[in-house]
């Protein structure tokens, strides 16, 4: 298997509908009581649903890209990676987006929709993220941290890590839907799309990200951002969903720490787009962030937002 | 004789953890201390390099200031709320200090537990000794929040009194300085949170401190351990700019560097560096 998801069926039913990286569905309308706006030109490349009610919100987020069905098949396996990093409040992707997104996979046709995890079932008890994920109707995979259930990818045009090692079990499914919550992050101070592959990735490899003088070392964070720009170009998820409903904007990752209720879902395929916007729901730009300026620069995404097509839905 | 030395170093240090067990557990509420209040599942510990277990992906900053041990313990009350409580051993009052300033904004409430501690919205902090006390609620309601008050109250009547702040926060002058902006650092990642933009590489401080003032300007002191060092940390940001174009103010005094950065001109900056000079100098 190569090292994107979606290959087999998936990949040939893809190229005859039209499904690409860049979505370029082109539609803007006003519909059902939603306002609707857009803005950076006439695709849409991200779709971002506001509410209080996140399922609902989670569901037209998706929709306003032209619905999971564009990205999920019939019969395909898919893998999500939600973040249950922790149990305190905005830190961890929400029960209701879950659900959600298991129930369009569902909807979608596809035969089974797999979530995995190198995490201990501990952490998964803990934010209650083990009840939603079974009652939602997905598989909750934990895989254990042994080298053995982890393959090395090579990284094409790596620049600070040559290979990483993901999750064998992954290679077993077709379309792979990226989760995060979006968050503050002590270590580089952004959470979001890219960061949370990390999720995938063996834990001893993620070490290697760390060189011993990370903390004291203002190169060696730089050279944390490359590494996981480095693993996105390993890893490409076919859609991302991020939750940035209610989450940390301190003392991230774990938290406690102070609350951003933007109560907003946010939807697309290109990472550095979707991280760049997810910045400026706390007061900052793509720019600011490290990872996402060295994302841009080397090919994964736009992040100038002005040439990105964004679609609001406020319900 | 070195056997018997080495002997009597792991007997005192065995006792001293023994003693600091005693008091984070012995802190925390049984079954009747507080009413309504009664314990939930079961208590966990993490020691040195095992709070990553705890903490993935975010306990190195913990570690930067000097984690010793936590201890977390879950409570519920008749209504079904839960609170939990996590008291983190770090390795003197100052290192719970300077984590205290970090979890903790000019935005929440101040309240008088412990040596200090701020409530916000749906969590609280304290600190006592080399004690740092996290108690996060899982809904912003008031019997939630009652909730964290009297089992913050509990915890800390059962700590020793006792824990100074480290003497380079009395150093920051008083006047127009932002309550509860103090951000206490010993090391580059508390130092690159202390601040949102902060991306200037200063290296080799033993620690520092950050006040943000009435005007819209943070001040930060660094202390180093000789004043040559201090000099090469003054030449590393001499003349630079924030993101916004605004030019950062630097002076050095003695072992110590100062840094005016925001909506700030010569004459406050000045202003600034005088005065603290002058309460360094007493």
């Amino acid at each position: 298997m190569d090292n994107k998801i979606g290959r087999r069926e998936f990949f040939k039913k893809s190229a005859k509908i039209g499904i690409s990286a860049a979505v370029g569905y082109g539609f803007i309308s006003c519909s059902g009581g939603e306002e609707v706006a857009s803005s950076g030109g006439e695709s849409v490349d991200i779709a971002v649903a506001a509410g209080s009610d996140y399922f609902a919100s989670t569901m037209k987020a998706v929709e306003g890209l032209g619905g999971m069905s564009k990205f999920v098949l019939k019969d395909a396996h898919v893998a999500i990676l939600p973040n249950s990093q922790s149990r305190h409040p905005g830190t961890f992707t929400k029960p209701e987006v879950i659900r959600a997104v298991v129930e369009m996979c569902q909807k979608a046709g596809a035969a089974e929709v797999n979530c995995l995890t190198w995490l201990t079932p501990k952490n998964w008890e803990a934010s209650g993220l083990d009840v939603a994920v079974k009652e939602a109707g997905a598989n909750l995979k934990f895989i254990a941290a042994e080298e053995a259930n982890f393959k090395v990818v090579p990284v094409q045009g790596w620049k600070a890590h040559q290979e990483v090692m993901i999750m064998k079990e992954f290679y077993n499914n077709d379309v792979f839907i990226d989760m995060p919550i979006t968050k503050d992050h002590a270590g580089n101070k952004f959470t979001g799309t890219m960061k949370n592959l990390m999720g995938l990735n063996y834990r001893s490899n993620n070490r290697l990200f760390h060189r011993e003088d990370w903390t004291t070392n203002p190169e060696s964070i730089q050279f944390l951002d490359q590494c996981i720009v480095d693993l996105n170009k390993a890893v490409k998820p076919t859609l991302c969903i991020v939750d940035a409903t209610e989450f940390i904007t301190t003392n991230g990752p774990f938290g406690p720490g102070e609350l951003n209720k933007s109560q907003k879902i946010i939807a697309g395929v290109d990472r550095v787009a979707i991280d760049a916007y997810c910045t400026t729901l706390w007061g900052l730009t793509g720019e600011d962030i490290y990872a996402i300026k060295l994302g841009f620069e080397q090919g994964l995404g736009e992040i100038d937002l002005s040439k990105v097509g964004i679609k609001e839905i406020t319900s | 004789m070195i056997k018997k030395v080495v002997l009597s170093v792991i007997l005192v240090l065995t006792q001293l953890t023994m003693a600091s067990q005693g008091t984070r557990t012995k802190a925390l509420p049984k079954d009747g201390d507080i009413e309504g209040w009664t314990k939930h599942r079961t208590l966990q510990h993490y020691a040195g390099e095992d709070l990553y277990e705890y903490i993935n992906g975010g306990a190195e900053i913990y570690h930067e200031y000097g984690f010793v041990q936590v201890v977390i313990q879950d409570y519920i009350n008749d209504m079904g709320k839960s609170v939990s409580v996590e008291i983190f051993e770090m390795v003197s009052p100052a290192s719970a200090y300077g984590m205290y300033t970090l979890k903790t904004d000019s935005k929440g409430k101040r309240i008088f537990v412990g040596r200090e501690a701020q409530l916000a919205d749906y969590y609280m902090n304290f600190w006592k000794g080399p004690f740092l006390v996290t108690l996060t609620g899982f809904d912003e309601t008031e019997e939630t929040r009652q909730g964290l008050l009297n089992i913050a109250e509990y915890i800390s009547s059962k700590m020793p009194v006792g824990g100074d702040k480290p003497r380079i926060v009395s150093f920051l002058p008083e006047e127009d300085l932002v309550a509860q902006s103090l951000k206490y650092f010993t090391g580059f990642l508390g130092l690159r949170n202390s601040h949102p933009f902060f991306l200037w590489n200063i290296t080799g401080f033993e620690h520092g401190i950050k006040g943000d003032y009435f005007g819209g300007f943070s001040f930060f002191l660094f202390r180093f351990e000789e004043e040559e060092e201090a000099r090469k940390g003054f030449q590393s940001i001499k003349g630079q700019k924030d993101r916004r174009g605004r030019k950062l103010f630097t002076a050095i005094y003695r072992e110590y560097l100062m840094l005016a950065l925001g909506d700030v001109d010569h004459l406050r900056a000045k202003q600034i560096f005088d005065r603290t000079r002058k309460r360094i100098h007493e």
